[in-house]
């Protein structure tokens, strides 16, 4: 759900350009060079998810993936989703340059959200426990991410209730979809390499 | 390593997959062409979905807005064309914090038709005077005639015109279509390579703080 340019007021980008900000200054401080090949992939899919459509009636949405992208990255995913952005922006036209902030906080900001929730969850012993909570952690995110969303645009003279209900409703396949696709990575992970969940945030 | 050789297999495999469909910008477009003394467009997000009742909003190169409406249930508003001079700028509001802007060029407003057929009118009459006062005699039917072929080429030239419209209209509204910015591959890998580039310069850095 990215916002176009020429939408919102000055004063929404600019609130929302120096969350981000700060938001990726810490994200950059926590970040080890150890888990840059990480943070370059997940950055690399999340640029590339946003092509991937999900049809659904009058609108046209697309997946987020700020659910695994939080699990996997914490912190750092604010400069993940951040550079991705800036490429669609450049290379696509998708979204905006001004929007930048705005748009990384409403993605970036439910993916730490989902990461403080879930992350310990997941790594329990109980399999089943682990991926309910991974599903959760999915749908909640692009959850979270309508919400803002929804909230960004609310400044702009738009009627919060309809504007939420509108996003909610057309995202709710990609809530789904993204539920699931979130248990198969944890549950793929959690097999084979348990330690890329592993993240001191 | 294993893990992470993985991750990047499962990252290659969304790649690929993305790749082999139809990729769309995800943006909402307007195509407008020129028909007749109306304006008409089709809006919709690239990926096929019609942007069904969506505000329009038509301004003039001043930037003074000349009239808004809203897309019907096919995702088309038309309107007729505004007096003012100069090319129009249309703006597109879709839901969910799309937007778009197109320019229609005053070229394209104003067809060459009315022009055309007055110069063709004056010599014509102006013939059909001289060939009567160098003609006298029984040459009435030669300027009968000649009134009746400046007639008949008004009607074809008309004739002409609307067909031209008709045809040329499906192939402009395919150029401007292929105009429009089609995600290539080329430009994800070098995005992705991008960011590889950029963590790559941020991990540089990192390390050598420690």
């Amino acid at each position: 759900m990215h916002i176009s340019e020429g939408i919102l007021s000055a004063p929404v980008l600019v609130v929302g350009a120096s969350l981000t900000a700060t938001a990726v200054g810490y994200g950059l401080k926590k970040m080890a060079y150890k888990q840059m090949p990480k943070v370059a992939i997940l950055s690399s899919v999340f640029f590339v998810a946003s092509l991937i459509h999900v049809p659904i009636g009058p609108s046209s949405v697309h997946l987020i993936l700020n659910g695994i992208i939080g699990l996997l990255l914490g912190w750092a995913a604010f400069p993940a989703i951040l550079v991705a952005l800036v490429f669609q922006a450049i290379l696509f036209q998708f979204g905006g340059l001004t929007t930048l902030g705005v748009n990384t906080f409403t993605m970036a900001f439910p993916a730490i959200i989902c990461f403080y929730l879930f992350n310990r969850g997941i790594k329990g012993k109980n399999n089943f426990f682990a991926l309910t909570l991974a599903f959760i952690c999915g749908f909640l995110s692009v959850l979270l991410s309508g919400i803002m969303v929804a909230t960004a645009l609310v400044f702009t003279g738009e009627l919060f209730m309809q504007v939420a209900k509108l996003i909610l409703i057309a995202h709710l396949p990609v809530m789904i979809l993204e539920g699931i696709l979130t248990v198969f990575c944890v549950g793929f992970l959690r097999k084979v390499r348990p330690e890329i969940l592993d993240l001191d945030a | 390593m294993k893990g992470k050789l993985y991750l990047i297999l499962i990252f290659l495999f969304l790649a690929i997959i993305v790749i082999n469909i139809p990729i769309f910008a995800h943006k909402v477009n307007i195509f407008s062409y020129v028909e007749g003394n109306k304006v008409y467009t089709e809006n919709y997000f690239s990926d096929g979905t019609k942007c069904v009742s969506s505000k329009m909003e038509i301004f003039d190169n001043q930037g003074k807005k000349l009239l808004e409406g809203l897309t019907d249930q096919e995702g088309n508003f038309s309107f007729e064309i505004p007096q003012e001079e100069g090319d129009l700028k249309i703006v597109l509001t879709a839901s969910m914090g799309h937007r778009a802007e197109g320019i229609i060029r005053a070229g394209e407003l104003r067809n060459t038709t009315g022009l055309v057929q007055e110069n063709l009118e004056e010599p014509t009459s102006k013939e059909t005077t001289e060939s009567v006062k160098v003609h006298m005699t029984g040459e009435e039917n030669k300027v009968v005639s000649a009134e009746i072929s400046a007639q008949n080429l008004k009607e074809v030239q008309s004739l002409i015109e609307n067909i031209l419209d008709e045809k040329l209209t499906p192939i402009m509204r395919e150029i401007k279509k292929s105009q429009e910015g089609k995600i290539s591959p080329t430009e994800i890998i070098g995005g992705i390579g991008y960011i590889f580039g950029i963590f790559g310069i941020i991990a540089y850095f990192l390390s050598r703080k420690k």
